[in-house]
C-alpha cells in the first residue's frame, strides 16, 4: 500500500471518528518548473474548490532534467505520480512504452468536439488518445524599439503596446511585413556594441539555445526536413543542402557577426531583453506578460524567414497524460479533462500562461472578439494566424530523444566554432544509429 | 593454553568479502545479465549478444572508446609522474617546504564537485585564467567549449585534484626505503641522479604499481567533471565511455546498450590492469633473479 493512501485512510478514519467523513484523494502531477507550474497551480486551485475531496499536488522539475527524471520515474512505475506533463513529440514514446494510459472513447469524442484536430492528433498514438493538450505554442520576434532606432534601424512592422490590429492587419503584417533572417542580422550588427572586447549590447538571440523546437524553422524555411518520412534516417536531410545553409547562418551569428551570446541558459534571453542588453530575440508568446511589466519600449513582429525561403514557425506544446500505474486513474482522468477540455480549466490556463490555446472556443474568440484588437491580445491573434498558416510540427519518431540530443549537440558545437559539415554529419550518425536500434524487429 | 578451533581468518575476512560481493561482484553480474536484454515498446526481451554486435558498427561507441583510451593514455602517466615529483619534493629538507607541503595537500580537502565548480568559474571566457592571459597580452581561450582544448582542460582539473592523493601513497613508499641503502650508495660515490634511478625508483616499484593500477581504474571510470562541465562535447571530444553509457541508460532509457558499454569498459580495464601487473611485477622478478 502506498504511504499516502495509508495516510489518506488514517485521515478518513479520523474524520469518520469526528463525524465529518469524507473520502480523500491526492493527485500528483509531475511537471516543469516555472510559469507553467504557476498556471497549473491556478487550474488546480479551481479544481480543488469544486472538488473538496481531492488534493492536487504539483512536483516540478527544472527543464534540464525534466525528461530524464520523468522517464525514469514513469519507467519504474512510480505510483506516486498520477499525471504527467509532457512535450508533444514524446507522447508516442510514452504511449509505446506503456507509461501512459489511453483516455477511452467517451473522452476522445469530447476532445474531438472541443479541440482543433491537429492538437488532438498529436496526443493520439495508434488510433487511441493518450494525452490531452494543455495548449499549443507560437514563436514571435521581440524587438527593443529604442535600441533599434538609436542604431538607425527602422523596426519591423509589428504589434506595440499602443497599437490596434484587426485580423486583416495581422494578415498583412505576416504576409508582407515579415523580416528576413538576412535583414535581421544586418540590424543585429548595427545594434551590437562592444567595449574592451566585451559585448555590452547584443543584437539577437534565440530563447531556447540550440533546441530543435526553436531552430527547426531555419532548415524548414529553406525546404529541409530533419529526417526522412519513414523516420529511419537523417542522412541527406539534416546534412542536406537546406540544413547546411541554415546551420551556416546560425554559425555566423556567433562566429562571424558575433551578434549573439553563446550558450544562453533557460530564461536568460528574456532576462537580457528586459535588462536592455539584448535588442531582439525570437521567443514564445509566454514572455509577453513579463516583458510588458518592464520599462522596455518593445514590439512584437512575426517570426522571420529566409529571403529565398518560406515562412515556417515552431508549434506544438505540452500535454497531460494519466500515468498507467496511477492508483487514482479515474480522479486523474477527471482532472485532466477539467484542465484541457472544460471552459473553466482552459480559460484559467490561458489567462495565466498566455499560450496559444487548442480549444475551438478560445481560438474563435481570439479571431473575432474585438478585445483581441488591442495589445497584448493582438499577439495571440498573430499566433493563431501562424498556427494556421506557417506552423510545422516536430518530427514524430521513436528515437525523438536521441534526435533532439543529437540536434542540440550539433548546433551548440556549431555555435562554439565546430565545422558545420562535421557537426551535422556527427548528428546524422547519432540519429541513424538510434533509429536503427529502436526500429529493429 | 588451548588453541581456538574457530576459523578466525575467514570470519575476520567475512565483512570485507561480503562488501566485495555486494558492491563489486553483484553489480558486474547484474550488468552482464542486463546487457543481454533490450526493451521494445515497454516489453523487456532477451536479445542475447545483439547489444554488443550493434556496438561494433556504432560510430558513437568507437569514437567514445577512442576518447577514453586517449584520455587515459595522457592522464595516467601524467598523474603518476607528477605525484612522484611532488612526493620527492615533499620529503626534501629545504627551507619553506612546510608551505609547499600545505599547498600540496589542499586539493585533497576539496570534494570533486566543489573543485569542478571552482574550476568552471575560473575557466569561463571572462574568468580568472583568461584574465591572466589578457594581462599577458594573449587572446582569451575557450577552455571548455573548444574541441581542441576541452579534453585537456578536464585532464588538468582531474590531475590538479588527483595528484596530491597519489603523492601520499608514494611518500609512504619512499619512507619505506631504509636510509642505510641510500647511505651505502652515497659511500659508493653514486650521484643523487644515480641514487634516484638505481636505488629509489626500483625500490619504489611496488608502490608505483599500486598507484598506477588504482589511478587507471579511477580515471577509466571518471564521470563527474564531464557530466558537470562539458556533457561529452564539444564535438564529442570529452565523450568518454562512462558518459556514453550514462547517456544511453539514463537520458535515452536504453539500458541494454548502456550495460553492454559498461561491461566492455570493465573488460577493457581488467585487460589493461592485468597487463600492468604482468609488465611491472614480471620485470621486478626478472631483476631479482
Amino acid at each position: 500500500m502506498k504511504i499516502r493512501t495509508a495516510f489518506a485512510t488514517s485521515v478518513v478514519a479520523f474524520l469518520a471518528a469526528t463525524g465529518t467523513a469524507q473520502a480523500s484523494t491526492t493527485l500528483t502531477i509531475l511537471m516543469l518548473e516555472g510559469l507553467d507550474k504557476g498556471a497549473m497551480e491556478a487550474v488546480a486551485d479551481a479544481y480543488m474548490a469544486a472538488h473538496p475531496d481531492v488534493t492536487v499536488e504539483i512536483q516540478a522539475l527544472p527543464w534540464g532534467q525534466f525528461f530524464q527524471v520523468s522517464d525514469l520515474r514513469l519507467r519504474s512505475g512510480d505510483e506516486n505520480i498520477d499525471l504527467i506533463y509532457t512535450d508533444a513529440p514524446v507522447v508516442a514514446s510514452y504511449a509505446a512504452n506503456g507509461y501512459i494510459a489511453p483516455f477511452g472513447a467517451e473522452i476522445e469524442a469530447q476532445a474531438r468536439e472541443t479541440l482543433v484536430a491537429s492538437a488532438g492528433q498529436a496526443g493520439t498514438f495508434e488510433g487511441e488518445l493518450y494525452a490531452l493538450p494543455m495548449n499549443s505554442s507560437a514563436q514571435v520576434l521581440y524587438y527593443n524599439i529604442d535600441l533599434l532606432t538609436e542604431a538607425g534601424i527602422e523596426p519591423p512592422a509589428g504589434l506595440t503596446a499602443d497599437g490596434q490590429a484587426s485580423a486583416d492587419d495581422i494578415q498583412a503584417m505576416a504576409t508582407e511585413g515579415r523580416w528576413t533572417w538576412e535583414r535581421l542580422v544586418e540590424a543585429a550588427n548595427a545594434v551590437t556594441k562592444t567595449e574592451d572586447g566585451r559585448t555590452q549590447t547584443w543584437g539577437f538571440a534565440f530563447e531556447q539555445f540550440g533546441e530543435l523546437y526553436q531552430l527547426q524553422p531555419l532548415g524548414a524555411s529553406l525546404g529541409g526536413a530533419i529526417i526522412s518520412d519513414d523516420t529511419m534516417t537523417a542522412a541527406d536531410y539534416l546534412d542536406g543542402d537546406a540544413w547546411r545553409q541554415a546551420a551556416n547562418w546560425w554559425s555566423g551569428l556567433f562566429n562571424v557577426d558575433e551578434v549573439s551570446p553563446r550558450a544562453l541558459g533557460f530564461g536568460e534571453a528574456t532576462q537580457m531583453f528586459v535588462n536592455g542588453q539584448l535588442a531582439m530575440f525570437v521567443g514564445g508568446t509566454w514572455n509577453v506578460p513579463a516583458i510588458a511589466e518592464s520599462d522596455i519600449n518593445f514590439g512584437i513582429a512575426p517570426h522571420p524567414r529566409f529571403a529565398e525561403g518560406a515562412a515556417v514557425t515552431p508549434t506544438g506544446s505540452w500535454y497531460l497524460g494519466v500515468h498507467a500505474a496511477s492508483p487514482d486513474a479515474e480522479a486523474a482522468t477527471d482532472f485532466a479533462t477539467f484542465a484541457t477540455l472544460s471552459a473553466e480549466g482552459t480559460g484559467i490556463w490561458f489567462d495565466n500562461l498566455n499560450q496559444l490555446p487548442t480549444t475551438l472556443a478560445l481560438l474563435e474568440a481570439i479571431d473575432t472578439d474585438p478585445a483581441y484588437d488591442a495589445f497584448p491580445g493582438s499577439v495571440m491573434r498573430l499566433s493563431a494566424w501562424e498556427s494556421r498558416n506557417t506552423a510545422q510540427p516536430r518530427p514524430v519518431t521513436v528515437a525523438f530523444s536521441q534526435l533532439q540530443d543529437a540536434f542540440r549537440t550539433a548546433f551548440v558545437d556549431i555555435a562554439n566554432g565546430v565545422d558545420v559539415d562535421e557537426a551535422l554529419v556527427t548528428a546524422v550518425d547519432a540519429y541513424d544509429e538510434a533509429a536503427r536500434r529502436l526500429n529493429r524487429q | 593454553m588451548k588453541r581456538l578451533t574457530i576459523p578466525l581468518a575467514p570470519i575476520a575476512l567475512l565483512p570485507a568479502l561480503l562488501g566485495l560481493a555486494l558492491f563489486r561482484v553483484y553489480p558486474i553480474v547484474l550488468a552482464v545479465f542486463e546487457s543481454l536484454f533490450s526493451t521494445f515498446r515497454g516489453e523487456r526481451l532477451f536479445v542475447g549478444f545483439e547489444n554488443y554486435i550493434l556496438l561494433l558498427t556504432d560510430n558513437g561507441f568507437w569514437q567514445s572508446l577512442w576518447v577514453t583510451l586517449w584520455f587515459n593514455l595522457i592522464i595516467n602517466p601524467l598523474q603518476v609522474a607528477l605525484a612522484l615529483l611532488l612526493a620527492l619534493m615533499f620529503v626534501q629538507k629545504v627551507p619553506f617546504i612546510g608551505i609547499f607541503r600545505f599547498l600540496f595537500l589542499i586539493p585533497i580537502g576539496v570534494s570533486l564537485p566543489v573543485a569542478v565548480i571552482i574550476w568552471r568559474i575560473m575557466l569561463l571566457p571572462d574568468g580568472l585564467l583568461n584574465g591572466f592571459l589578457g594581462a599577458l597580452g594573449l587572446p582569451p581561450l575557450r577552455f571548455l567549449t573548444s574541441p581542441e582544448l576541452a579534453l585537456y582542460s578536464i585532464i588538468a582539473i582531474a590531475t590538479w585534484k588527483g595528484i596530491s592523493y597519489w603523492m601520499i601513497f608514494i611518500i609512504g613508499g619512499l619512507q619505506n626505503i631504509s636510509p642505510e641503502i641510500h647511505e651505502a650508495a652515497r659511500l659508493e660515490g653514486a650521484s643523487s641522479w644515480q641514487r634516484l634511478w638505481l636505488v629509489t625508483l626500483p625500490l619504489l616499484k611496488p608502490t608505483l604499481l599500486f598507484v598506477l593500477v588504482a589511478d587507471v581504474t579511477i580515471n577509466f571510470l571518471l564521470f563527474a567533471p564531464i557530466f558537470m562541465l562539458t556533457n561529452g562535447g564539444p564535438r564529442n571530444s570529452t565523450n568518454v565511455l562512462m558518459y556514453e553509457a550514462y547517456k544511453s541508460g539514463f537520458v535515452f532509457g536504453d539500458m541494454g546498450r548502456a550495460m553492454a558499454i559498461v561491461v566492455i569498459l570493465v573488460a577493457l580495464l581488467l585487460v589493461i590492469v592485468g597487463l600492468q601487473f604482468w609488465l611491472l611485477s614480471g620485470r621486478r622478478q626478472g631483476a631479482a633473479s
